[in-house]
């Protein structure tokens, strides 16, 4: 139990990591071109009105000061009112959280369920046919940019071969899967292209590595000196570089959501972006942040869950 | 006494294409019941490949066998499906356990695999079995060893472990290939005794592969010798290490360090000058483990080391893995951070005046590491490796640097040709060569040689000896010799200096510390090594202490 150690230590190490990124994020907002008031007014808004705005949210104060209100806000549990939507952010992201998150499960999981057995074949076969294949379609994916990926989806499984919702995000469960299962597809095909490549590595080193040749001394049939053997130790660093996709991913939501017009964050995020929501891009991109730490603080309990080498 | 294990005129070759190159050539063994073949040769000669062959488990699809039978128990098993041979009838175990246990897998699951698939034995049964297993190999808490894993034990531990897990599978024959080249003179004759116990207790048959002559003579009944692909001899033991019949042999076992030399215990130099260096209370620790908000832990791997080396001398600096041997040179080098003491290289002190002493050292002193292939560029070219060092240096005017390589590389014995290639077309023994000539292009005053030898054959290794011998008579040099060796050192140096755990147990002239020990630690480290005489049997070896249970 004293590797799980860290797992308690942890928690305490990730707050001055979250304090940096959260004035990070807040400044790197206000250096976007454009003023909120006057995106909110209109062109024709009176400097009266822009002022009466400004000083409502609070724009009127130097940035500093603007800082601790947002973390007076948090204290508190409020990310500050939206601009735009006229409700505290955190609401917001409360309430556009669950299709983000289900996505990035719906990606990760069909990205596994393709990626382990490719890997397999094309580590098990290598040199065949079979393995050319799996690569060629892995490096084609890893180059297919997601937004292209998703339209042609759209158009194959949705418009021609109508078997599939063209996009949104249902209501009850089944129809909320049914909507997940074509952005979720974009996501995997890309990501399942990046983790068979390092599965395929990691698997044909242990098929010819000395605990394979060792089992295989002692008689073990080439399927247990793969699956017990081999994958086992193929898939601890596979872990890390999932975790690493999985932090891009979540910032890579924005455009599947788009796409497919899911209610998601990532959707959130740009609508806040054109109007000049401070609060509701600082809040989304804290959140995204605070998602990929605890990403990789999963990543490494997984790690040490599958090697007991590792300590932290 | 039936043959258990007949190889007859086997052939293997290597085909690529159109080129087909003979490995094995029509070698013909016999294992009888019972017995201990040593199978000896350097590498290269197809040792470990005639017993991967044997058990169908040839390291590249390349590899063919040409011709030949193996019969086992005389049934031929060559060609036939050998799920039910492998393991259950012949098992193996490997030179680096490290490597060949699996990581992520506890040493009892391994264990209990072998047990279900070859006895059919449940999961209850099978952990007692593997209980009783991890006892007979001599865990000392069989229970705790079933749940670890194979890092958390030291290297001997480890092929216990290793060990216990082909004997799960109830062999008849086991090979054992470099089984105890990777450990410490201790330990390997604790894993030699536990491999006769083993024999003499299950009634196993046991072909042991191994380079070093004194296994053999220490542990086997008979002997084959192999060279180039072929079995140049067999013998009973006693009959072939007393007449040889091939030169070959012959060269073995003269390259043999054990044996007695003509020049053994070089004489002693006169301590009248100032000491080259002069190294007080010298305490190297790391940091182990923890990390940001988290408690440090520390190992000190020098422990108040108190040392004076005077110019001239060919010191060795001996001990067991994890002795402190290599940390204390890499701190006289200045390449590891010093937490304590001092380090004092010709009167400059290096853990005061860090910079100067480290000029001062970086062209008097030069190191030879272990590894000869991964301590040379392997991008650059012999010469081009040199050329850089001495235009580093300086001293060497840019148009002599190309005469001066030459010179180098008759220095090493090596042929002048050998500054055009690269490391990877090199042997293990050229290489090391090409690694001396590195450190003697700077004209250093002073060379730390840190296990130079250890990964390369006993002639090769009698050759590199000879070198260094050569080089100190010759030029006055003053070598600093690290090894786990002791015979060689009792060659080469006039002076042995004993570490054990960061500490210096012992210090004085070859003859008197490897002849008339005064401690029991350096007599038990002498005893273990086993000499190529079979009538001085192997020593050491005690019962596990705690120390050399865990890592």
């Amino acid at each position: 139990m004293r590797r799980y150690r860290f797992v308690l230590v942890r928690p305490f190490q990730l707050i001055p990591v979250l304090f940096g990124i959260s004035v990070i994020t807040f400044v790197l907002v206000r250096l976007i071109p454009g003023d909120p008031a006057r995106i909110l007014l209109g062109t024709r808004a009176t400097p009266t009105a822009i002022a009466n705005i400004r000083a409502q949210y609070g724009l009127d104060e130097p940035i500093w000061v603007q800082y601790l209100y947002f973390l007076k806000n948090l204290a508190a549990g409020e990310m500050g009112k939206s601009t735009l939507y006229k409700v505290d952010t955190l609401k917001l992201i409360v309430t556009r959280i669950e299709p983000t998150l289900a996505l990035v499960v719906a990606g990760v999981v069909l990205a596994l369920v393709i990626a382990v057995p490719f890997a397999a074949i094309s580590a098990r076969r290598q040199g065949t046919a079979a393995d050319h294949a799996i690569r060629i379609v892995s490096t084609a994916g890893i180059g297919f940019p997601s937004f292209w990926l998703g339209a042609m989806l759209i158009i194959l499984f949705a418009v021609r071969l109508d078997w599939l919702p063209v996009s949104g995000y249902g209501d009850s469960l089944g129809d909320k899967l049914l909507h997940l299962i074509l952005p979720g597809l974009t996501i995997a095909l890309s990501l399942s292209a990046v983790i068979t490549r390092s599965l395929r590595a990691g698997m044909i080193a242990g098929l010819s590595s000395d605990v394979a040749v060792a089992a295989r001394a002692r008689g073990m049939p080439e399927s247990v000196v793969f699956w017990r053997h081999v994958v086992p130790n193929a898939l601890v660093p596979t872990v890390n570089l999932l975790a690493i996709n999985v932090g891009w991913l979540i910032g890579g939501t924005v455009v599947v959501e788009s796409v497919f017009a899911v209610p998601g964050l990532g959707q959130l995020m740009v609508r806040g972006i054109f109007s000049r929501d401070y609060m509701v891009v600082q809040g989304v991109a804290l959140t995204f942040a605070v998602a990929t730490v605890l990403i990789n603080f999963l990543a490494d309990v997984v790690t040490v869950a599958l090697d007991p080498r590792v300590e932290l | 006494m039936s043959a258990h294990l007949e190889i007859a005129g086997l052939s293997v070759a290597f085909r690529d294409h159109q080129e087909e190159r003979p490995l094995l050539e029509g070698v013909s063994l016999t294992l009888t019941r019972g017995e201990i073949l040593g199978l000896v040769g350097e590498s290269g000669s197809g040792k470990s490949l005639l017993c991967r062959t044997v058990i169908g488990l040839m390291p590249s699809r390349k590899l063919h066998v040409t011709e030949g039978s193996v019969r086992l128990d005389g049934d031929e098993i060559l060609g036939r499906d050998m799920g039910a041979i492998r393991g259950r009838r012949i098992g193996m175990i490997f030179q680096n356990p490290t490597s060949h246990l699996d990581p992520v897998m506890t040493i009892g699951n391994q264990i209990r695999e072998g047990l279900a698939r070859h006895k059919g034995l449940d999961d209850r049964a099978a952990r007692a079995e593997a209980i009783s297993l991890l006892t007979q190999v001599g865990f000392p808490d069989p229970a705790h060893a079933f749940a670890s894993y194979a890092h958390q034990f030291s290297g001997g531990m480890r092929q216990r472990a290793m060990i216990a897990v082909a004997l799960a599978c109830d062999p008849e024959i086991l090979i054992a290939d470099e089984p105890t080249t990777a450990l410490d003179v201790t330990v390997q004759a604790q894993i030699l005794r536990l491999l006769m116990e083993l024999r003499d207790r299950r009634g196993l048959s046991i072909i042991l592969i191994t380079h070093d002559l004194g296994v053999v003579a220490q542990t086997c009944d008979r002997i084959a010798v192999m060279r180039h692909g072929k079995v140049v001899e067999t013998g009973a033991k006693r009959a072939l290490l007393a007449e040889p019949q091939h030169a070959y042999t012959r060269e073995l076992i003269a390259s043999h360090p054990s044996m007695p030399h003509p020049e053994d215990a070089p004489e002693t130099h006169p301590h009248d000058r100032r000491p080259i260096f002069e190294i007080d209370g010298l305490d190297v620790s790391f940091p182990m483990g923890g990390g940001f908000l988290t408690g440090h832990r520390e190992v000190r791997a020098v422990k108040g080391v108190s040392l004076r080396i005077w110019p001239g001398e060919t010191v060795g600096i001996v001990g067991e893995s994890g002795s402190g041997k290599s940390t204390l040179a890499r701190a006289m080098l200045g390449l590891t951070r010093v937490s304590g003491g001092d380090i004092t290289f010709d009167g400059s002190v290096l853990t005061k005046e860090r910079d100067k002493t480290l000029k001062h050292l970086r062209s008097d002193a030069a190191m030879v590491f272990q590894d000869p292939f991964n301590s040379l560029n392997p991008r650059m070219t012999v010469g081009q490796t040199l050329a850089e060092v001495l235009r580093t240096q300086g001293e060497t005017p840019r148009g002599r640097i190309a005469a001066r390589i030459g010179e180098l590389l008759d220095l090493v014995g090596l042929n002048r040709s050998f500054a055009a290639r690269r490391p990877r077309s090199l042997s293990g023994g050229q290489c090391q060569r090409a690694g001396i000539a590195r450190a003697l292009a700077v004209n250093p005053r002073v060379i730390i040689a840190d296990e130079c030898v250890a990964a390369l054959d006993v002639t090769i290794q009698a050759q590199i000896v000879d070198l260094f011998r050569d080089l100190t008579r010759r030029t006055g040099l003053t070598l600093i010799f690290i090894a786990h060796d002791l015979a060689i050192v009792r060659n080469l140096c006039e002076r042995v200096v004993v570490m054990r755990h960061g500490e210096i147990v012992e210090d004085g002239p070859s003859a008197r510390v490897l002849h008339r020990p005064e401690r029991s630690y350096t007599a038990a480290l002498i005893a273990a090594i086993p000499d190529i005489n079979p009538d001085r049997p192997l020593n050491g070896g005690q019962p596990l202490t705690q120390q050399e249970y865990a890592t």
